[in-house]
């Protein structure tokens, strides 16, 4: 068996990496410690002599990583739903007054709650786009458009299906018709290359604690024009500390308060770690392993696959005869499987592909081993059979 | 939901006398024989014979109303069948409360 950076518990099968990587590369934890143990460099307000300025690095590693800039453009959050949450409520407060938003069928509960928001108190008409073929295209997007459309958000990858949206003719023809274009790579972020030289998004959204390898409580955007979104969070900034209004230049217009040192050095190092290791020898060994679990699935009586060609490691599916959190508990209790069951915080999607009851998500990350995924696959093959014997008893 | 550390494992002999009020699902192939519970308008449980843990989700329509019948289960299944009959009393005085509320009648509101 592969052996992980951090073997603490051996016997755990951590299929659960779409909603956070585990374990994290030994680089990361490192740098979480050494950004702890000196004085923490806080650009104008405190200088730790020696210590490195994590904001700073972390941000031109981002701008070098997304091929995009300036580097002050990417700016620190919580997570992608914080992100969202700023960008959508911002650009709305900037437009000033009502206006039709689109977003898709296979968004995450952080796109469909703050637009649902926004909708209901007003603000915004909604169009939701479905999915087909798990994907939604510019077609589809064009379809929705009327003459007061000023903002779409549209996953990047979906969290339940693993399909990866082609953006780049939907951000060009948005672009066009000056309608601003919020791109949720939650899932895709350190998991495919994403290169925004060439792709016009008005922002872009990423999480630290996914496929970049960071730890909990870090997230950000990329924004492209910052005047854009307005100014929704107010504080402490070490710069322009006289004035009693939030400054507007960048990357302070959107970032309030002491930043979270050991979270921005977790995102640095990964993205660091997957620079070395190289995005399409992550992507590759992510293929593989997505391949491999799902042919022997396929040879499982009585599972429903819900992607079979996902283009991240995602993999979504049913066991007939048991419901899909009575198998994810059995998985981790009595295997030490760790999946996601129910609706994954996407419930547009399995409205769509389960009726909404729900599924079982299996997802990996570079550090999952072939050796792991047989025995997961032993594990719900066991599951599966029992269930199956019920429907058919002897 | 709630998760339990029991003093002893759970037993067939206590899935049995589950059966009396509501039902059981058992997996017994399975590397460690799994069972859920499921009794309508009050709890589910899920666990595995053998083990001490369980996890036991109240409905949250009759939170209140249903926040101890766990423990009730355990309480009576030491009583043998004597404490069948009086589980079975003391669901129907839950009952009563739960019709009561849903449709407060004439003189039964708050």
């Amino acid at each position: 068996m592969e052996h992980s950076p951090q073997d603490t518990q051996p016997q755990l099968i951590y299929l659960n990496n779409a909603a956070t990587t585990w374990p994290k590369p030994a680089e990361v934890l490192e740098e979480v410690a050494e950004c702890l143990r000196q004085p923490l460099h806080e650009p104008g307000r405190t200088t730790g002599n020696g210590s490195l300025d994590y904001p700073s690095a972390a941000r031109e590693a981002l701008a070098a990583f997304f091929h995009a800039g300036p580097p002050e453009n990417f700016v620190f959050t919580q997570n992608a739903t914080d992100s969202l949450n700023l960008l959508i409520h911002g650009f709305a407060k900037k437009t000033g007054m009502p206006f039709h938003a689109i977003t898709t069928g296979l968004e995450h509960n952080s796109v469909l709650r703050p637009l649902t928001a926004l909708e209901q108190d007003g603000m915004i008409s909604l169009t939701v786009v479905p999915f087909t073929d798990n994907r939604v295209n510019l077609a589809a997007i064009k379809k929705a458009i009327c003459e007061d459309t000023r903002l779409v958000v549209m996953t990047h990858g979906s969290n339940v299906l693993g399909s990866v949206q082609d953006i780049r003719p939907i951000a060009e023809y948005l672009h066009a018709n000056d309608i601003f274009f919020i791109v949720d790579g939650a899932q895709t972020a350190g998991h495919i290359q994403v290169d925004f030289s060439d792709i016009p998004a008005g922002a872009f959204v990423f999480t630290g604690h996914k496929a970049l390898f960071g730890i909990p409580g870090i997230g950000g955007f990329f924004i492209a024009d910052p005047g854009a979104i307005a100014i929704t969070r107010q504080g402490g900034t070490g710069t322009d500390s006289r004035t009693l209004t939030h400054p507007s230049g960048m990357p302070v217009r959107f970032e309030a308060g002491t930043p979270n040192y050991p979270g921005i050095a977790s995102l640095y190092a990964g993205i660091r770690f997957i620079t070395a290791t190289g995005q399409e020898a992550i992507e590759k060994k992510n293929r593989d392993l997505t391949r491999y679990f799902i042919r022997e699935l396929k040879n499982i009586r009585g599972i429903t696959l819900y992607t079979e060609n996902p283009d991240l490691p995602v993999v979504s599916f049913d066991i007939a005869g048991i419901d899909n959190h009575e198998a994810g508990f059995i998985l981790a209790r009595a295997y030490n499987v760790i999946t996601r069951t129910g609706l994954h915080c996407a419930p547009l999607v399995h409205e769509r592909i389960d009726g909404g009851n729900g599924c079982i998500r299996a997802s990996f990350s570079y550090f999952t081993s072939r050796d792991e995924l047989s025995a997961a696959v032993l594990a719900i093959r066991e599951v599966a059979e029992s269930a199956d014997t019920q429907i058919r008893p002897d | 939901m709630k998760e339990y550390v029991l003093d002893e494992p759970l037993t067939e002999d206590f899935l049995k006398f589950l059966e009396n009020f509501g039902s059981v699902r058992f997996l017994e192939q399975l590397r460690k024989p799994y069972f859920s519970f499921e009794k309508e308008v009050f709890i589910s449980i899920k666990g595995f014979v053998g083990d001490c843990n369980v996890e036991v989700r109240y409905k949250k329509e009759f939170q209140d109303l249903v926040a101890d019948y766990f423990h009730l289960l355990l309480y009576y299944y030491d009583q043998g069948d004597r404490g069948i009959l009086s589980l079975k009393g003391q669901e129907d005085t839950i009952r009563k409360k739960m019709k009561t509320r849903m449709d407060p009648g004439p003189g039964n509101g708050p």
